[in-house]
């Protein structure tokens, strides 16, 4: 029982001391991690943007997202100032926030592409119904026309009177 | 004129016709010149005008300019712009053959901009720590925006102009969604610095 006391005592005693210690030990970030969360970051940027772009060609109106990925850039281009620096938290931090903000933007983006196709689809079709209509129309409309002037010019033929010319010389 | 030659002249005017009324579905997939596409590139002094840049600079105070992007390309554009320091003696970018400069960013911008758009930044720079030695200067460090940064740059000094000159530049890259990587856009703007008095 004193030996189980003494070994409850001194791991609390252990945990007081180290306590201090495990934050610093554990915030301490290597470089492979700054450039790992770099990295994911500018990738997210890259795929929100691409994401974005999909909709606009799609027809979507994407002038909000542009908005919300330009806050996303600040904080990625202070992620990037602040590995420079050697400031490796501030780094993190901002890869983070930009990320985030991307990944936001990106369903956001996919969800108005799919809004964005229906009336381009819509309008895809009404063109197409448009210009077969109006090759019809125009097809249907030059055959009879042909066939009017074609009656007409055997008209004029028929009414023509053969006349006899002589030639006086 | 005979039948004949009338039938020609008639079916030719209804395949024109034709053509014109399919116009609608045609464009869905044949996609017509729309005009050059470009980038701008551009700095303002303080006042966001051309006449009042910095020149003569001195050590520990601020100077602001405004950076500008504007974009043509056609569809939105995500841009990222470089600031970097040179010496009259460092070649600047080379924008015939669409090269950027070799030098080190001091600081960095990124911006996304709808199609005939444009996006605006201000920047206020100070020079930190600078010293002139005989006919040399150096510049230590300089702060873009409040942060500070190494920049190790040094100039001679130019006789014909009588100072020590350094260039602080922006260099234009646009994101390439092919290659998905950022490539130099053979854009740059700069403004000279004297550093004589600091």
């Amino acid at each position: 029982m004193g030996a189980l006391r003494s070994s409850f005592f001194f791991s609390i005693l252990f945990l007081v001391m180290v306590h201090p210690i495990v934050p610093v030990v554990y915030s301490e970030i290597s470089e492979t991690e700054v450039v790992s969360a770099l990295t994911s970051a500018e990738e997210a940027a890259a795929s929100a943007f691409v994401a974005v772009l999909e909709a606009e060609r799609a027809g979507g109106n994407v002038s909000k997202l542009l908005v919300r990925l330009n806050d996303a850039a600040e904080g990625l281009s202070k992620a990037e100032i602040s590995y420079r620096l050697g400031n490796y938290e501030a780094a993190i931090s901002f890869s983070a926030i930009s990320s985030g903000i991307c990944t936001g933007v990106r369903s956001d983006a996919e969800e108005l592409r799919l809004q964005a196709l229906g009336p381009k689809h819509m309008q895809v079709w009404l063109r197409m119904i448009e210009s077969v209509l109006g090759a019809a129309i125009v097809g249907i409309g030059g055959f009879w026309s042909w066939r009017l002037f074609k009656r007409r010019y055997f008209e004029r033929i028929l009414r023509m009177k053969p006349e006899v010319s002589f030639d006086e010389s | 004129m005979n039948l004949e030659e009338y039938r020609i002249g008639f079916a030719t005017g209804i395949m024109v016709l034709m053509l014109i009324a399919a116009v609608p579905s045609i464009s869905l997939y044949v996609s017509f010149p729309s005009g050059e596409r470009f980038s701008e590139l551009w700095l303002l002094d303080k006042d966001r005008g051309t006449e009042d840049y910095p020149f003569d600079v001195h050590e520990d105070e601020p100077y602001s300019i405004f950076v500008g992007v504007g974009n043509h390309m056609g569809e939105s554009s995500y841009y990222l712009i470089y600031i970097k320091l040179r010496n009259q003696t460092q070649p600047p970018p080379n924008v015939v053959a669409s090269q950027p400069s070799l030098l080190t960013p001091v600081s960095e911008f990124r911006a996304f901009v709808p199609h005939n758009g444009t996006w605006e930044a201000p920047i206020t720079f100070r020079i930190l720590d600078a010293d002139v030695d005989g006919d040399s200067a150096f510049l230590s460090r300089l702060s873009i925006n409040e942060v500070a940064s190494p920049v190790n740059a040094s100039a001679l000094w130019n006789p014909k102009y009588k100072g020590f000159y350094f260039q602080l530049f922006l260099e234009l890259w646009r994101y390439n969604t092919m290659s998905q990587s950022f490539q130099y856009h053979g854009r740059f703007v700069g403004i000279w610095l004297n550093m004589t008095s600091s």
